[in-house]
């Protein structure tokens, strides 16, 4: 049993009693507190099949308003040329452009982004509106080479690797709840994020694992996910 | 004689996989890949159900799950086809509809009195004298239907997948597969659907030649190629039931529903074979030729031991070389037609001596043991018309090849038209959309060559719409000039029994009596006679009824139509439609703090909140409990699910002016106010409090249930307005509790030390932000239960710490968490009105005494006009308090009325027993006259006993707000 327990902190997953329940590891990274790996010594492999994982505890922000493209570019940020597609950081962090007025901005699996501190401490420029994806939605990640195959059977949009690229994104309905479905391949692992309001993060959590079951699909912790880069 | 014939025949069995199985308690061995009729048949065992009506034994018709006399009950299961349900090892399988035995049905002695149940005999026979229907209805509520439920079924698990495709390819015969390979050599990404095991349709079964080699042939070449094509996805055991808008094609497979979405459909349904209508046509033994076939190729097992053959059309002939290769005796072929057109395939049976008499019927069928014995053949002396006498024929398998009507349930539900030329009794279908295809016999080719150039042709079709192709479109296949369908394959018989319908056991006398009863309108003969609404939804019947219909109206088939082929076009399970159904549950972050202190939790919608703490058995005692210790003490209550809006910009201020009713410029930073929504039409509609945490910055809260139609409401108008605001719904970004009660400033002073929370510094609707153990929080000092009160808001991901430090905290206090329940009471005693539950869709401000939270100052807000009209008007009704005196007197329900005489004059919101006024207090509206405190109304409650109450002032407790504001 990990030493490290989710109630340390005051950010806690929805999820955390679930992970203990599946025997999960935890890890503590500048206070927060994520599952590092659930004790199967085949997690990487399943992984690579089909895996998900709970991103949740790391930061993430958002910003909208006719004045954030620009202000958000002031700060140093990439921003991706067309809405509904992401782009890597420098600082191996990822944004996303919801649309031409809102952005998201995601965090790298090792929380060492040093992007989303710097943005949420400056103040906003004019027409910009910080949002706080940190808490209105919970992050998980769909990692394999089934993955595609099982979202068929909770999402109406074809996200199979040659119709939705790397670095796309698709603002949709997974198992009826709104979401952010984002493409960010790990290595050449296909690797979907899903950011869905936190309220119903345990039913698409129950909702991933039961699509899953068909195709043996299990959770994984981060460190899984951190070798597939 | 073995009853199974060697290999190559039976494609679909295993003859090394024997299982054993069960009809009728009765043992039986099959082979895998047997459907549960094939392996009856192959043990020479016919009779597989009764009628729905007559109770008539019936058999194997088409062997291709397209009627309803192979209709059995599994165990759970009833109404199953055996000619396509598989058997597997001890399954139990059983007939339906009988009374005694299968063998022996009592109920087939109904059919001794056919004559006294005509056409439309229920519309004729119930309707009086008045009440009759009554005594009738339960002893036929009871013959109705078919099969037995299984009530302590638990259900499977059915669930749902969607597919893309280029191009779905429906039916997997030639043309299907050929349409699908050329789809598919273009670079699309094919689906072939075909709702039987293997591919090939009538390949599989049908003889094109007369040496019998092609389809067999033709069918290995086409699936190799399919094998070896990746961009083809084959889905077997599949049917697509239906075709709705956009190409939304439901393909149900086993217990999966996939919803797939084409470019382009190619529809190579095929063709439904049609019976010959005549005296007992339903006995067991009299079958489609094709389904002898498909028992001889597919099953390896011998229809019978000596046919006869009906036929219209040249395929009876290839039919009859499959029965004599496969070692039946043919009798005779009996030829509807006068002349027969030479072809290679009659030449071949005249060389093997087979009788053949043209322009001849089957006048009658004859039965011995439930089974066919005999045919009575005559001369056919006009069309329908036979001679007085015949010949009796001795035969334990009749084989019927007149003809086919095209598959176009698909097609017509796309908006496809089903055309029928009277000349050459050949169907033609038009008007399909651009995205979908139609090729071989669902569109009338019977050439195997035509069909696979049609099949060709319609991909080239639809690879060039997805740009796919750029190849010349071919010209149109030039259909054959002789159709296989007979015009008039229907003999009446003077004892009748000659069935149009199978399903509902209907005759040609039926259908000419509906038209003759005034309804001759193919659609209301439908009705009328219910010809065509059994579960094969005419798929045998229309035809011959379209052609009865017309000839008894003197119009032709072709201006008769069929009825409308509506989906699903097979039955489907329930668990299909209602399977992995996804209902979001929406729960807080402390939602298992709850589940730990023991709280019966209730959805309000999405949402898991608490209604009370502690056994449900005690549940008024918890109750009150927990409103004592927030009037006393301190309590704590999750109100997360609130509704949590940012509006920001430099016109926050004004857009909430135009919004709301109340008066919002001026609206002091820090502070909180009132927030009223009323729609256009002035009604209340939410409510919430507006936090000014700068000029540019509001923190609106909303109703649980309305916080989404406020956000919309809000983008919607400022749309219109174009005001330089941003509205971001943050409802779950949020974990808050309010934490209320009069030592609620003392618990959170403890966990709060950069807010000054004196009531001087942080007065009643303040607003600050600052830090709950540690937490950033926004804190609001409201009075929804009337009590000192703060409102905590958090990030979601922190509210089960913020819950556990707030616990803690209040232990000296004796804080303990209070549910909605108590929040409820506690409100109620405050006066204050919850929207939706003391509001309906007529509530205007004035009427639930909120006026006062309307500016009239303001030149515009939503709802403005109309209120300003409706205050002009006389009030006709008015939320007021009430309580209940008489200790005894039973506590209202919502919505119980409130009376004058007998006359309802208003009904009760609200109603609790309040723990601190110790006794019943509610909300109701009344009309004017007794909105006066002291007034008595009178309150039906349940059972119709009327409650005397006694109207007083709002609020109940507290009414100089003091404790609020301490």
């Amino acid at each position: 049993m990990s030493s490290i327990t989710p109630t340390q902190v005051t950010r806690r997953s929805q999820l955390y009693r679930r992970h203990s329940e599946l025997g999960a590891e935890f890890e503590e990274n500048n206070g927060l507190i994520l599952v590092k790996a659930y004790g199967s010594e085949t997690e990487l492999a399943q992984a690579k099949e089909l895996g998900l994982a709970d991103l949740s505890t790391l930061p993430r922000t958002g910003f909208k308003g006719a004045g954030a493209p620009d202000w958000v570019t002031a700060q140093g940020v990439t921003l991706p040329r067309q809405p509904n597609t992401c782009a890597v950081q420098s600082d191996a962090g990822l944004v996303a452009k919801l649309s031409y007025q809102e952005l998201l901005v995601l965090s790298d699996l090792n929380a060492t982004s040093s992007m989303i501190e710097k943005l949420n401490q400056c103040s906003v420029g004019e027409q910009t509106y910080a949002l706080p994806r940190a808490d209105s939605h919970c992050w998980l990640a769909v990692t394999g080479s089934q993955a595609a195959e099982m979202f068929s059977k909770i999402c109406a949009v074809d996200l199979r690797a040659h119709k939705f690229a790397n670095a796309e994104v698709a603002q949709t309905s997974v198992a009826k709840a709104n979401s952010i479905v984002i493409r960010h391949d790990l290595g050449s692992t296909q690797c979907f994020y899903i950011l869905t309001d936190v309220s119903a993060t345990e039913f698409l959590w129950d909702c991933l694992l039961d699509a899953m079951a068909e195709y043996q699909g299990k959770p994984v912790g981060i460190e899984a996910l951190r070798a597939l880069v | 004689m073995n009853p199974r014939l060697p290999a190559p025949y039976g494609s679909l069995i295993n003859r090394d996989a024997p299982l054993d199985f069960s009809f009728e308690r009765k043992s039986y061995q099959g082979f895998a890949g047997d459907s549960i009729a094939s392996a009856l048949a192959a043990n020479r065992h016919w009779l597989l159900s009764r009628s729905f009506k007559y109770h008539r034994p019936r058999g194997a018709l088409t062997m291709a799950g397209q009627d309803a006399n192979t209709m059995v009950q599994l165990p759970s299961n009833p109404n199953a086809l055996a000619d396509r349900e598989l058997i597997s090892h001890k399954l139990d399988v059983m007939g339906q509809n009988y009374s005694g035995s299968l063998r022996t049905d009592r109920g087939a002695l109904l059919g001794l009195f056919s004559r006294f149940l005509p056409v439309g005999f229920y519309y004729k026979a119930f309707f009086k004298p008045r009440g009759i229907w009554e005594k009738w209805a339960p002893l036929i509520r009871k013959k109705a239907g078919l099969g037995v439920i299984d009530q302590q079924l638990q259900p499977d698990y059915y669930d749902k997948q969607y597919k893309f495709f280029d191009v779905v390819v429906v039916g997997a015969g030639p043309a299907g597969m050929q349409a699908a390979l050329e789809s598919a050599v273009e670079g699309c990404e094919v689906l072939l659907v075909d709702e039987n095991p293997i591919l090939g349709g009538s390949l599989n079964y049908t003889r094109f030649d007369a040496e019998g080699v092609r389809g067999r042939q033709l069918r290995e070449q086409l699936t190799k190629k399919i094998a070896a094509n990746s961009n083809i996805t084959c889905m077997t055991d599949a049917v697509c039931n239906a075709w709705f808008a956009d190409n939304w094609l439901p393909i149900i497979r086993h217990k999966r529903l996939y919803k797939v979405r084409a470019k382009q459909t190619i529809l190579c349904t095929g063709a439904l074979e049609q019976q010959a209508v005549f005296h007992n046509n339903d006995l067991p033994g009299v079958m489609m030729s094709s389904a002898a076939q498909r028992l001889i190729h597919l099953y390896a097992v011998r229809p019978g031991q000596a046919a006869v053959i009906v036929t219209g059309n040249n395929d009876g002939y290839a039919n009859a070389l499959d029965l004599l290769d496969a070692g039946v005796e043919v009798k005779v072929i009996v030829d509807l037609r006068e002349a027969p057109s030479q072809s290679a395939m009659i030449d071949a049976v005249v060389a093997r001596g087979i009788r053949i008499e043209t322009g001849y019927a089957v006048y009658e069928a004859q039965k011995a043991r439930n089974h066919l014995s005999a045919v009575q053949i005559r001369k056919i002396t006009s069309p329908g018309i036979c001679a007085d006498s015949g010949e009796v024929i001795s035969c334990d398998l009749l084989c019927m090849a007149v003809g086919y009507t095209p598959t176009y349930q698909l097609v017509c539900q796309a908006g496809g038209q089903l055309s029928y030329d009277d000349d050459s009794a050949i169907f033609t279908l038009s008007n399909c959309p651009a995205v979908m295809q139609i090729a071989g016999s669902v569109n009338s080719h019977w050439d195997l060559d035509a069909c696979l150039a049609e099949a060709s042709r319609a991909a080239i079709i639809a690879t060039n719409a997805l740009g796919l192709s750029h190849t010349e479109e071919p010209a149109q296949i030039a259909r054959e000039s002789v159709s296989p369908n007979h015009p008039w394959p229907i003999f009446a018989h003077s004892g009748g029994k000659e069935f149009v319908d199978y399903d509902e056991d209907l005759t040609i006398a039926d259908i000419i009596n509906a038209t003759r009863d005034g309804y001759e309108h193919i659609q209301l003969v439908k009705r009328y006679s219910t010809c065509g609404m059994g579960p094969s939804q005419g798929r045998h019947s229309a035809l011959a009824a379209a052609r009865l219909v017309a000839a008894a109206t003197n119009r032709t088939v072709a201006k008769t139509g069929v009825t409308t082929a509506r989906p699903p076009f097979a039955p489907e399970h329930l668990g299909h439609s209602a399977g992995r159904s996804f209902y979001p549950a929406r729960r807080s972050n402390m939602h298992y703090r709850h589940l730990e202190a023991g709280a019966q939790m209730l959805q309000a919608g999405a949402w898991y909140r608490p209604a009370f703490y502690g056994s449900a058995n005690n549940s008024q005692q918890c109750i009150n409990q927990e409103v004592s210790n927030v009037r006393n003490n301190v309590g704590l209550v999750d109100v997360s699910t609130l509704g949590g809006i940012e509006v920001r910009g430099a016109d926050a201020a004004e857009f909430l002016n135009r919004f709301y009713t109340f008066g919002f410029v001026k609206q002091p930073v820090g502070k909180a106010r009132y927030a009223l929504l009323t729609n256009e039409g002035g009604v209340v509609i939410d409510d919430g409090v507006a936090c000014r945490f700068s000029d540019d910055h509001y923190y609106v809260t909303a109703t649980t249930g309305g916080v989404d139609r406020v956000y919309q409401s809000m983008l919607k108008w400022n749309a219109q307005w174009r005001l330089d605001i941003d509205i971001a719904n943050v409802t779950s970004a949020y974990c808050g509790v309010n934490i209320a009660g009069p030592r609620a400033r003392q618990v959170l002073a403890k966990l709060c030390t950069d807010v000054d929370l004196s009531a001087e510094s942080f007065p009643y609707m303040g607003v600050r932000q600052g830090t709950v153990s540690g937490i950033a929080a926004r804190l609001i000092r409201v009075g929804f239960v009337g009590e000192l009160g703060y409102e905590i808001h958090v990030p979601q991901h922190c509210g089960e710490a913020l819950w556990d430090a707030l616990m803690e905290a209040g232990q000296e206090q004796g804080i303990r968490p209070f549910g909605i329940e108590a929040q409820r009471v506690l409100r109620l005693e405050k006066g204050h009105i919850i929207i939706g539950q003391d509001t309906d869709a007529m509530s205007n401000p004035m009427e639930v005494q909120m006026g006062w939270a309307v500016s009239r100052k303001k030149p515009f807000f939503v709802g403005g006009r109309t209120i300003s009209e409706l205050e002009k008007k006389r009030q006709l009704r008015s939320l007021v308090g009430f309580v209940i005196n008489d200790p005894r007197a039973p506590i209202p329900k919502e919505s119980h009325l409130v009376l004058e005489g007998e006359q309802m004059t208003g009904r009760v919101t609200s109603c609790n027993y309040s723990p601190t006024l110790q006794k019943p207090i509610g909300l109701a509206y009344v009309n004017l006259e007794n909105t006066q405190p002291g007034s008595r109304i009178i309150i039906k409650s349940t059972g119709g006993v009327r409650i005397t109450a006694e109207v007083v002032p709002l609020p109940f407790y507290d009414p100089d707000a003091l404790r609020q504001e301490l």
